[in-house]
């Protein structure tokens, strides 16, 4: 019996070691391999991407990771891998270097995974450069971590909160598309002077980026004269708004509504069933509203109602059209439709500015801190930017065009509501002309205070557009 | 084929493994020893809180996260950092007074929820982690959905960007510190008792003992525990936001003491080991099949195998243990009367 025993107590413990030691060599290769390739240069730039696959922004996963592919696609030769963007690209090749994309990494839009998916792409899958996050508060947490690894290089994905330039500031991170309060320039100047509205209130989820995007409306509204009598704030992917949209007064000319993702279509079913429809004549909303997958969704109960961001879908530009015509080339109708979205265009400027850095430092990223010089200093335009030429100013945000869009009723026949372009809002920059800076409180739940003020300086200078005659 | 020779063996790969987690950062790599083994083992102190409560005081709590989210937002609160209203304490003694407001919370707490049972007692826990994580989402000023970013860290744990070693040698010794006291307390009279009125509420009662009492102070310990993994998450995340703690954290953690085995200390880590190498391998791992699977679908991969786990062995991965030496006592021949070896019943 003991010497059974024994046998058996030695075979478990060398069971056991085996199977630990096994799990710890995996890891211990990867490292190895990766600290190898970062000494010498290598012949592959490693890219990882970060965009949600779960939470209230899980459906745009694909349209994420189809814009970055095209940015490829068009100005590094690569070829789709597959049918759908996530089966990956091959073929990129910069300045004689080929782009892998080492992981495509999938966060739930809460800062905790969204870290957690860049150290396991950044650390793990020793990525050299990373592009995302998608979603505010992960933006704000990857800006923070890029601040510690300043020897890596992060270009955000289409995440809007305003603090992750104007006040982490990190020296190695980039965005190349406006923040949420840019994407709302105009909008209150159009709701003051054209619409009439002298009080109005606002809606949003409660978390960074609505917080920057409504700021952006209440900022230039109150600026002018207009008052903000009361701010509702909902959870995030919030499944229930009844409560919340019976807490929105009555007496007042209009309502901003900066909910988005799979909450936007909650509320806009709830708000019709408990007010019996939805009075888009008095509502404007932010980035989602014209968003295909939303339009798609309830696309019908939102006609009327005004919305503004960086991109337009009516637009007849050459450039545009290439670009949609592209999309869908490489990946199909139903990607290819999602070109004008902000996520879709987001992270296609992302890796086109990329690619424009790697090349100006010839592939060569031994020191990045070259790579980061090269892409503070990337101007997109043309088939690079085709909704408006992209810049950065000294805390590498973009300044760039911003759009005033109305929700028509569907035309061209295919059962979706249209986008109709009314307004083009010039070289909108992150400050709104001194309003916002680094001192200033970071918009929350009740910042900023509604003042009258300086108003930005795009107030009254906003140009009429109409595409398609 | 004795008990002895099962607690001998036990005993070994306990040591080994010691042993292994004490060489392991010159084993393995910075990332591993980082986002495996630190996350296992702060992760392994949450769900021995609730592993103690379920095997001793046959309390399942759905409350260990909320209370753990106290003790890291009082953290984040006290000390220098981004967002919250940073006092700029001194870490160490933000840790202790992390610890005691978790505990007082945990202590009140414990008052309303020790009087009732079963599944009773499930929600009751659920509703007060979901309190949390909602008092956390909404009151700006200590938090808000963004969270607070860059903690200030106790010099003794460095930077762990920098080099993981201090902290996961931190964490690692905290955890096996509170492994040994559980299993201490297990065995003091009071320990003793919680079990007692854990079988037989009713004759424990009629013999003069406290229930309520017991199970309130049961839970105030609980408690404790479930702050220190509090403080240590907050330590290796440097942040913590309302994310951190909402109830998709509550299931992680109480889905690692399942796994690991509800009933048993050691299933705490096993499971949490078990759980952190799945979350981050299974993003990879996870084959394409069409539509149906992919790697965005990681998430299926995990819950197929946890579901195996508890097909297979309702006592977790550590009642697969004792699966194997019952097999191997039943081979080794007819055995002397004694009783079959009962997880349920796990005396630690």
């Amino acid at each position: 019996m003991r010497g059974r025993a024994m046998n058996a107590r030695r075979l478990l413990a060398m069971g056991a070691t085996l199977a630990l030691a096994a799990a710890g060599c995996g890891g211990d290769d990867d490292g190895g391999g990766g600290e190898t390739q970062e000494g010498g240069g290598g012949g592959t730039i490693k890219v990882g991407f970060l965009s949600d696959c779960e939470g209230a922004f899980g459906s745009f996963f694909e349209p994420t990771i189809s814009g970055a592919h095209l940015a490829l696609i068009r100005h590094a030769g690569a070829q789709p891998a597959g049918e759908k963007p996530s089966d990956g690209i091959s073929n990129a090749k910069v300045a004689g270097k080929n782009i892998e994309i080492v992981g495509y990494g999938c966060a739930d839009d809460t800062a905790d995974k969204a870290i957690e998916e860049t150290r396991r792409l950044m650390e793990q899958e020793d990525a050299d450069i990373l592009v995302g996050p998608l979603s505010g508060d992960e933006g704000i947490a990857v800006a923070n971590y890029a601040k510690e690894h300043p020897d890596k290089t992060f270009i955000n994905g289409i995440a809007g909160a305003q603090d992750s330039t104007l006040k982490v500031q990190a020296p190695n991170f980039f965005r190349y598309h406006p923040d949420g309060a840019q994407w709302s320039a105009g909008l209150g100047d159009y709701a003051y002077n054209e619409l009439g509205w002298k009080k109005a209130a606002i809606i949003g989820d409660d978390y960074s980026f609505p917080y920057t995007s409504l700021a952006g409306f209440v900022g230039e509204f109150c600026a002018i004269g207009g008052q903000v009598t009361k701010r509702v704030w909902a959870p995030l992917g919030e499944k229930d708004y009844s409560s919340f949209i019976s807490q929105l007064p009555d007496d007042v000319d209009g309502l901003y509504v900066g909910i988005g993702g799979s909450g936007l279509i909650n509320f806009v079913k709830q708000y019709q069933q408990q007010k019996g429809r939805v009075d888009t004549e008095r509502m404007m909303g932010n980035v989602f509203w014209d968003d295909p997958l939303v339009l798609k969704e309830v696309g019908k109960s939102l006609v009327g109602g005004t919305t503004s961001a960086m991109t337009a879908a009516d637009s007849d530009e050459a450039a545009v059209q290439s670009y949609m015509a592209d999309l869908e080339k490489a990946y199909g109708k139903e990607i290819g439709g999602t070109g004008p979205s902000v996520f879709t265009y987001g992270y296609y400027t992302a890796m086109t500015a990329l690619v424009k850095g790697l090349e100006a430092v010839n592939g060569d990223i031994a020191d990045q801190k070259q790579l980061q010089a090269e892409l503070a200093k990337v101007t997109l335009t043309g088939d690079e930017a085709p909704w408006g030429d992209v810049k950065l100013d000294e805390r590498h945000q973009a300044i760039s065009d911003v759009y005033l869009k109305q929700i028509v009723k569907d035309a061209n026949g295919d059962g979706v509501p249209d986008v109709k372009t009314i307004r083009r809002i010039p070289d909108v920059e992150q400050t709104f002309g001194g309003f916002f800076t680094p001192e200033s409180p970071a918009p929350d739940r009740s910042n900023p205070k509604c003042e009258s003020g300086t108003p930005p300086p795009w107030v009254g200078k906003s140009e009429e557009v109409s595409f398609g005659g | 084929m004795t008990p002895g020779a099962q607690r001998t063996a036990g005993l070994v790969l306990g040591g080994l493994a010691l042993a292994l987690a004490g060489l392991a950062p010159l084993i393995f790599t910075d990332f591993f020893i980082s986002v495996i083994l630190t996350k296992a083992l702060w992760l392994g102190v949450a769900a021995a809180s609730l592993v103690f409560l379920s095997a001793y005081g046959g309390m399942v709590s759905l409350a260990q996260v909320g209370i753990y989210g106290i003790a890291g937002m009082t953290y984040a609160n006290l000390v220098a950092a981004d967002g919250g209203s940073p006092a700029a304490w001194t870490p160490w003694v933000a840790v202790v007074a992390a610890i005691l407001v978790a505990t007082a919370v945990g202590l009140g707490f414990g008052a309303i929820a020790a009087r009732s049972v079963g599944i009773y007692f499930l929600m009751i826990t659920l509703a007060f982690s979901i309190l949390v994580y909602y008092f956390f989402s909404q009151v700006t000023q200590l938090s808000g959905f963004g969270g607070v970013n860059n903690l200030d860290l106790p010099g003794l744990v460095g930077d762990p960007v920098q080099d993981p070693a201090p902290l996961y040698y931190t964490t690692l010794a905290v955890a096996v510190l509170v492994f040994l006291v559980l299993r201490y307390i297990a065995r003091t009279p009071f320990g003793l008792s919680l079990q007692g009125l854990r079988d037989e509420p009713a004759r424990m009662r009629a013999l003069g003992f406290d229930v309520t009492l017991h199970r309130i102070l049961a839970f105030t310990l609980a408690a404790t525990i479930a702050a220190i993994a509090g403080v240590l998450s907050v330590w290796y995340n440097r942040r913590i936001s309302p994310g951190s703690i909402s109830l998709a954290q509550t299931i992680d953690v109480l889905i690692i003491a399942v796994i690991g085995g509800l009933y048993r200390l050691e299933g705490a880590f096993v499971g949490a080991l078990a759980f952190a190498l799945l979350d981050n391998y299974s993003r990879e791992w996870t084959p394409d099949v069409g539509e149906i699977l992919g790697p965005a679908r990681f998430n299926t991969i995990i819950g197929v195998i946890f579901l195996l786990i508890v097909l297979a062995s309702p006592g977790g991965l550590v009642g697969l243990w004792n699966d194997i030496w019952d097999r191997l006592r039943r081979r080794a021949g007819p055995t002397t009367g004694q009783v079959k070896g009962q997880p349920l019943r796990g005396e630690g």
